[in-house]
């Protein structure tokens, strides 16, 4: 029988491969700036993709911050299961928001979850979900971030423990969790559902709450917005396949009206869970915008 | 003078709860039906009200003074619907997250919200006035239940 000290001689140069090949397998894979597609930002498409990301829920600044809270200068706490993040400041200040970042930064932690220093972004950022929009219309919420008013906010840093490990390991969840490819229409359906299937998936990022997740925390596809456990731990996400079907709306412009208008017409269970702020973002889009968001989800069974 | 007699009630009831947390008789499953009771009729104004809003229907004050004197029965023993031990029914279900009682003055100062929003609704006198007063009235609603209410599955 091998002693203990020549069974831990075997095992040092294996865990130096193991941690040879987490660190290869981990390394970020950045676009560079040649990458990008050539193209002309528009501002006002970027408002609206801005909208429909809902930049705001989470990238708003805290209570006592005294700060404006329609801006988007960051810190306001984000719970989630491994700690309290604080989403950054998104504002052009040059400083404590993203003003100094290129336009490949900029899609790199949208589309590829990197951040400026070369960074794996941690998830609850639903790049994900953003990886399916098209990089013209990323750069246009670029575009429109750098109209608004710059505002000083250094946010604190994470609360979550061992966070460079689990950034470097995020590099690992990645090949299960992110699927970076581009939204394509689908030929047999309508221009409209097409757009609401677009924006359901991509810059709506429906799916993050709305699909359940698997063991590794990657969205469960097979359960495609079929609900699933609250992200916060209390209560469920509810399913959005067969909304008429199952009587929670009876028919697509039912359902515009509550994207619309929300608890003001008596959808009352469009608050709860944090779809208050996401019915607030979608009452900004335009109503072609919600009604291809409704054909696209009712066409769901 | 009735009006603002039921604000008055309304606040004082508020007050009340507040004030006299422990006192309540019903079994825990009646005061979650209670207060299920009580938020099915602020819903009763807004179902009441959308049409009208929207100029599907005609502004019928009548229609929504019924509404109004039902949210005042209902809602009339809100006081006595929270106590600690209706965190959870025995056959009622409750959509109250924990937060209602863990934040127990961030609950009473969303509830103030409201009836400081009753007056002004109930004041209206055609649907543009209704329509006026009902972002401050509905944004009270939406603001408690984003924090104090379960999502629903």
């Amino acid at each position: 029988m091998p002693k203990f000290k020549t069974i831990v001689k075997a095992l040092v140069p294996l865990a130096v491969l193991g941690l040879a090949g987490f660190w290869v397998l981990t390394i970020p894979h950045p676009l560079t700036a040649d990458q990008l597609p050539k193209h002309t930002a528009d501002v006002t498409n970027g408002e609206k993709l801005f909208h429909a990301s809902g930049c705001h829920s989470c990238h708003l600044p805290s209570k006592d911050s005294g700060l404006d809270e329609a801006s988007v200068a960051g810190g306001a706490p984000l719970k989630t299961p491994i700690g309290t993040l604080y989403p950054p400041n998104l504002t052009p200040d040059p400083e404590t928001g993203i003003g100094k970042w290129s336009d490949v930064d900029f899609v790199n932690a949208m589309q590829k979850g990197i951040g400026k220093d070369g960074e794996h972004l941690i998830p609850a950022f639903p790049y994900t979900s953003y990886a399916h929009m098209s990089t013209e219309d990323v750069l246009d919420i670029k575009a429109y971030l750098a109209t608004l008013p710059a505002v000083k906010n250094a946010v604190p840093q994470h609360e979550v423990t061992a966070l460079p490990l689990i950034r470097r390991g995020l590099g690992l969840w990645k090949y299960v969790g992110l699927k970076d490819a581009k939204f394509v229409n689908d030929p047999a359906q309508s221009a409209s559902w097409n757009r609401g299937a677009y924006l359901v998936n991509g810059a709506g990022h429906c799916a993050e709450c709305h699909t359940p997740r698997t063991f590794y925390m990657a969205s469960d596809d097979a359960k495609f917005l079929g609900g699933g456990p609250h992200p916060d731990g209390q209560g469920k996400v509810p399913s959005l396949r067969d909304l008429v079907g199952r009587g929670k709306y009876k028919d697509a412009a039912d359902l515009v009206s509550a994207f619309q208008d929300g608890e003001a017409m008596g959808y009352e269970h469009l608050s709860s869970g944090g779809m208050g702020a996401v019915q607030s973002n979608l009452s900004k889009l335009p109503v072609e915008d919600l009604n291809a968001i409704a054909e696209y989800l009712l066409s769901l069974k | 003078m009735k009006l603002k007699l039921s604000a008055a009630a309304l606040g004082l009831s508020l007050f009340m709860g507040l004030a006299a947390n422990a006192t309540h008789a019903a079994s825990p499953d009646d005061a979650i039906k209670a207060r299920l009771a009580c938020m099915k009729s602020h819903g009763a104004v807004l179902k009441l009200g959308a049409p009208m809003v929207k100029g599907e229907k005609p502004f019928d004050a009548a229609a929504l003074k019924a509404a109004y004197d039902a949210e005042d029965k209902a809602c009339a023993d809100w006081a006595n619907m929270w106590g600690a031990d209706t965190q959870k029914g025995d056959k009622a279900k409750t959509d109250a997250l924990p937060e209602v009682w863990s934040n127990a003055k961030g609950f009473a100062d969303a509830q103030a919200a409201l009836v400081a929003a009753t007056p002004k609704l109930r004041a209206a006198a055609d649907a543009k006035g209704f329509k006026a007063a009902l972002p401050a009235f509905v944004g009270a609603c939406k603001a408690c239940h984003e924090k104090f209410r379960r999502p629903d599955g």
